[in-house]
């Protein structure tokens, strides 16, 4: 193939993604620096770091921003806790099934934000199926509170960001040869010593990659966290959300998606160093 | 074997994960079946009202049309613009295919809220908001990453020697691609279609930014209502027929793919 056709090929979709994805961002960086008097629409383009001082200066907003960390942390760790047997089992034990099991595990990804969200706010709420349940095994007598609140917002995470880490672990455990487990199991290793000092480390670049998209994903959702909050957990995507789509005050939501933006890029870095560090040590 | 237990623990975590993880799902399509009044599950009661219900809405059959039409043309155009690019960048090999791969792949990993957000203000500046060309760009922008995976996967997977063949033997360079290239990628132009028109379909995030309000798709009417009103069991009803038509598709696209190989 001739160099011009291959150029031409690939234009159309290169133009595309340089002028409608990367573009934005970079207006992004310049929008977040002009200022928007509250209340009016009329944008002022002169430098100013008033967005950002406003955001320092505001504890609700460092709330929410905090908040947000820990809670997208904490669903990190525990979709990695649920992906790693489900992964290892699709990987190595579901045979003709597991065409349909990665189907069914990346379905929450294909039905958008919303829609699992919905019977979630069913399953979790106080008349709803857990509560129901509990009560009429006698377990429980008042209805715990599950929705409106971090928990609620956190299974309702997890649940929505789990294939975001079944899919690069199932990569992983598909680059590791079945004999290294079989190996270690015929030397008499415990199951728990096979993950730990097999299946662990050489699965860690897939670990690294997996926590990224979903600790990142976390940070940015709100779609979740405003339906399972119900307006009682702020998040900083909805605070940005709120500020783009309710306020249109645009300068202030592009400074507080600079934030979301700089703490991604922080984690990204993260991810790649750890990944370096485990190449050079292996 | 000793410890049978921990033989029979894994299946049972592992079912029980998949539970958790399609619970959600299988709840919204039961509970639409529900007569009563409000959203509930398990149903009390089994009918059919909140389906009639949904299809008598005008609202909701407007922004169901909205999704739809957004979503087929939307994939049409990502699925050409990332198959081409596919062409090129597996069969030309280009120096600078990497960093093309990089761009193309971006919206999967880079936050879709920020540059929502972004698009937003630029589209304000130069009047595309809330109008059918702005929202279809930025569908296009969603929804190209996922069918450009597909096809260059499945393009990498066709010998390049089967084309070389058939130009030997003599067939122009269209012919080779209508006769053989074509065929060969069938099932992942297929696969990548289905996968960006639900993507489409489905978008709440970036859609509910930028749509304004002539061109509400279902979800983002959905969403709206649920802020406003709580949930209603019509929009449960009209969400159940969607993820039972996305899990179709998933399912059967899984199989088709499958058998191609």
């Amino acid at each position: 193939m001739k160099p011009t056709v291959t150029a031409l090929l690939v234009a159309p979709a290169v133009v595309l993604m340089f002028g409608v994805f990367l573009l934005p961002f970079l207006f992004l960086v310049v929008l977040s620096f002009w200022y928007q008097t509250p209340g009016s629409l009329s944008l002022d383009t002169n430098f100013t770091l008033a967005n950002y001082a406003r955001i320092l200066g505001d504890s609700y907003f460092l709330g929410g921003l905090w908040t947000t960390l820990w809670l997208s942390a904490v669903v990190t760790v525990i979709c990695l806790v649920l992906s790693l047997p489900l992964a290892r089992w699709i990987v190595r034990r579901a045979g003709r099934s597991k065409g349909l099991l990665i189907g069914l595990s990346i379905l929450p990804l294909v039905c958008g934000a919303l829609l699992p969200t919905l019977g979630l706010v069913n399953l979790l709420s106080p008349l709803g199926f857990i509560n129901g349940l509990l009560k009429s095994m006698g377990i429980i007598k008042t209805s715990l509170p599950l929705l409106g609140n971090v928990l609620g917002v956190a299974i309702g995470l997890v649940q929505a960001f789990l294939p975001l880490m079944i899919l690069p672990l199932i990569t992983a455990i598909e680059g590791i040869p079945v004999d290294y487990e079989k190996a270690a199991m015929s030397l008499g290793a415990p199951r728990l010593q096979v993950w730990r000092r097999v299946l662990l480390p050489l699965m860690l670049p897939g670990i690294v990659a997996g926590s990224l998209l979903v600790f990142c994903a976390s940070l940015t959702a709100f779609v979740t966290p405003q339906v399972l909050g119900q307006g009682k957990v702020v998040t900083f995507a909805s605070l940005a959300y709120q500020q783009a789509a309710l306020v249109l005050d645009w300068p202030f939501a592009s400074a507080l998606a600079m934030v979301m933006l700089a703490f991604l890029l922080l984690a990204g870095a993260l991810g790649a160093f750890v990944t370096r560090s485990l190449a050079r040590s292996a | 074997m000793k410890r049978r237990w921990t033989d029979l623990a894994w299946p049972v975590a592992v079912a029980a994960i998949l539970l958790f993880l399609l619970a959600p799902i299988l709840v919204l399509i039961f509970s639409a079946f529900d007569g009563g009044n409000i959203f509930r599950f398990p149903p009390q009661n089994y009918s059919l009202r909140w389906f009639e219900t949904a299809f008598g809405h005008a609202e909701y059959r407007k922004s169901l049309w909205v999704s739809t039409l957004l979503g087929l043309i939307a994939s049409a155009i990502a699925v050409t613009l990332a198959s081409l690019a596919a062409l090129g960048l597996v069969r030309g090999r280009p120096g600078y295919r990497f960093a093309v791969e990089v761009l193309l792949l971006a919206p999967l990993t880079l936050p879709l809220v920020v540059w929502a957000i972004a698009l937003l203000s630029i589209y304000a500046q130069i009047g595309l908001n809330g109008t059918l060309p702005g929202l279809l760009l930025a569908h296009v922008t969603i929804t190209l990453p996922f069918a450009a995976r597909i096809m260059i996967a499945t393009l990498g997977e066709i010998d390049p020697t089967l084309e070389a063949a058939a130009k030997s033997l003599g067939a122009t360079p269209f012919r080779v691609f209508w006769r053989v290239t074509l065929p060969l990628a069938l099932p992942g132009l297929l696969s990548s279609t289905a996968i960006a028109f639900l993507v489409s379909f489905n978008d709440v995030v970036v859609t509910t930014l930028i749509a304004g309000a002539g061109w509400i798709t279902f979800p983002v009417r959905a969403f709206s209502r649920l802020r406003t009103e709580g949930i209603d069991p019509t929009t449960i009803a009209i969400g159940a027929m969607i993820v039972v038509f996305t899990m179709a598709v998933v399912i059967v696209g899984q199989r088709l793919l499958k058998l191609s190989r």
